[in-house]
């Protein structure tokens, strides 16, 4: 499975780039850091790659196909392929951290079985097991995120995207949220973490694609980031 | 199938104030537009009813005999305009007369049974003919002289002419008022569970999924409210029965000869009470969740 941004220009208003011709290709496996500023534009290249938004030009291909060409009614194929978390973590506060976790197979019909079985096993992957039956309000934010991680992992994705992961979280917990999604990765998914948070990235001495106001400024592998 | 019901009564189980909120204005706007099409069809039947007993009375000169009068119904019977026509004679004209008077020897002897005309009175099957029909019979050789309440068939006819088109109108704003109310009912529904519907989009739903039970939650309100709705106005048709009003049935629209038995009106008005549940339940929720399925 491959990622591949080819000259991909986005506005949201005309004249007004939130990203410029921007390319960059993303193996299977990697560990990838999006890193820049607020406005860089690096959650409009992950919108981009689940087609929530469309570019103006360029082309998105994931495992050699166009996402663009993707019809519509094979989106949500898509996007079980690549399971994205949110800054705002997007839980839902009327279910359990099981029910919220779920909802990702329920929503393909999984049966009952199924969902017994794969739910209790991502959420010890992300370190939950206990807390299985805790109501979002219940957790701290660090917990919800990982839920939102468990959530994610549901559908055993070839991608793992975390935009901004750790933006609403205290730095304590912000390290067990990187700690998961280095396990993950080490388990072969390709994790891309968007983020500003310069602590995370030169820690883990990771590829770092950095952008400044929609340009792709530079890419290098074991990269450092100071904001 | 099965499933997705079972979500939806979940759903309606967890928002037991909001379905239920939704449910009494949807039950209201059904049971609000069915009243009106009750009162346009009782206000309508009850001129139907007045107008019948407006007629032309016509009197005929002595030397138009009988013979002459049994001819000219025979002609007016194929007047299209003509409802139907009874003929008074001189002698039976004469017996009115006396029994409406049989208390005033004075009169009765001062009278006799030729003194007073032969007479047809002439209905017509539209009160807007009255006039017409009034204005054409007077032409005619031998005919004395005709009568008819001029100034109360015309008050009659402008209040009938305000009585359809008023309800008519009335009826189809009401309808368009309660394709809003609906659509903005089911909305609220279906907002309240916006957030879940974003994240099932996010972690991979179809839009089917995420569409089925929104469809049916707009089915199962329509169902309810308009089932509701049609039960309350048919009680109220018992009540109207019981009260032994409109018991030969009631007219509805401009078809004028057609009477139709008032619990079969109310079958009609429930058929499409509920029937428009179920269209405006379906049509509504695809209208309100549309914005959920842009991304």
């Amino acid at each position: 499975m491959q990622i591949e941004y080819k000259n991909v220009t986005k506005e949201y208003e005309p004249g007004f780039k939130v990203l410029d011709d921007v390319s960059f290709e993303i193996g299977a496996g990697e560990f990838v850091f999006l890193v820049g500023p607020s406005g860089a534009g690096k959650s409009t290249l992950v919108r981009l790659l689940i087609r929530e938004e469309i570019p103006n030009s360029g082309e998105i291909l994931f495992d050699e196909e166009s996402v663009l060409e993707y019809p519509k009614e094979k989106l949500s194929e898509l996007r079980r392929r690549i399971g994205v978390v949110f800054q705002d973590f997007k839980l839902l506060e009327s279910r359990n951290v099981f029910d919220n976790v779920a909802i990702a197979l329920e929503v393909v019909d999984a049966p009952v079985q199924e969902i017994q079985n794969v739910v209790p096993n991502v959420l010890s992957m992300v370190g939950l097991t206990e807390k299985m039956f805790k109501y979002p309000r219940q957790l701290s934010g660090g917990e919800k995120q990982r839920v939102s991680i468990a959530r994610a992992l549901a559908h055993e994705p070839d991608v793992l995207i975390a935009d901004e992961a750790t933006g609403m979280i205290d730095p304590d917990s912000s390290r067990d949220v990187v700690k998961v999604l280095e396990k993950i990765n080490s388990l072969g998914t390709t994790i891309i973490m968007a983020t500003h948070d310069e602590n995370i990235v030169n820690s883990l001495k990771k590829r770092v694609i950095r952008l400044e106001d929609g340009i792709l400024i530079s890419d290098k592998k074991g990269g450092k980031y100071r904001g | 199938m099965v499933k997705g019901w079972k979500i939806l009564l979940e759903d309606i189980k967890k928002e037991k104030l909001l379905s239920v909120a939704n449910l009494v204005i949807m039950t209201i706007t059904f049971l609000v537009l069915g009243l009106l099409i009750y009162i346009v069809a009782f206000s309508q039947t009850t001129l139907r009813t007045l107008e019948e007993e407006v007629k032309v009375t016509v009197y005929f000169k002595d030397e138009f005999t009988e013979d002459k009068i049994k001819a000219l119904v025979d002609e007016l019977q194929k007047n299209p305009r003509v409802r139907d026509i009874k003929y008074v004679s001189k002698q039976q004209a004469y017996e009115i007369f006396k029994e409406e008077n049989k208390n005033d020897p004075v009169i009765l002897d001062a009278l006799s049974p030729d003194i007073l005309p032969a007479s047809l009175y002439v209905r017509t099957k539209n009160i807007f003919e009255v006039p017409k029909v009034a204005a054409d019979i007077e032409k005619i050789d031998g005919v004395e002289g005709v009568k008819f309440f001029k100034e109360a068939v015309e008050r009659f006819t402008q209040l009938s002419t305000i009585v359809y088109i008023v309800g008519f109108v009335l009826a189809a704003m009401f309808i368009l008022v309660s394709y809003s109310v609906i659509i903005a009912t089911l909305r609220t529904a279906i907002n309240s569970k916006g957030s879940e519907f974003e994240v099932m989009k996010l972690v991979g739903a179809s839009d089917r999924y995420v569409v089925s039970p929104l469809l049916k939650m707009g089915l199962f309100f329509g169902l309810v409210a308009s089932v509701f709705a049609s039960l309350i106005l048919a009680l109220s048709t018992y009540l109207i029965l019981q009260a032994g009003l409109f018991t030969t049935g009631v007219q509805f629209g401009f078809v004028q000869e057609i009477k139709i038995p008032l619990w079969i009106f109310t079958a009609i008005v429930s058929g499409t009470l509920v029937s428009s549940g179920l269209i405006l339940g379906y049509f509504g929720s695809s209208a309100a969740i549309k914005k959920y399925l842009k991304y």
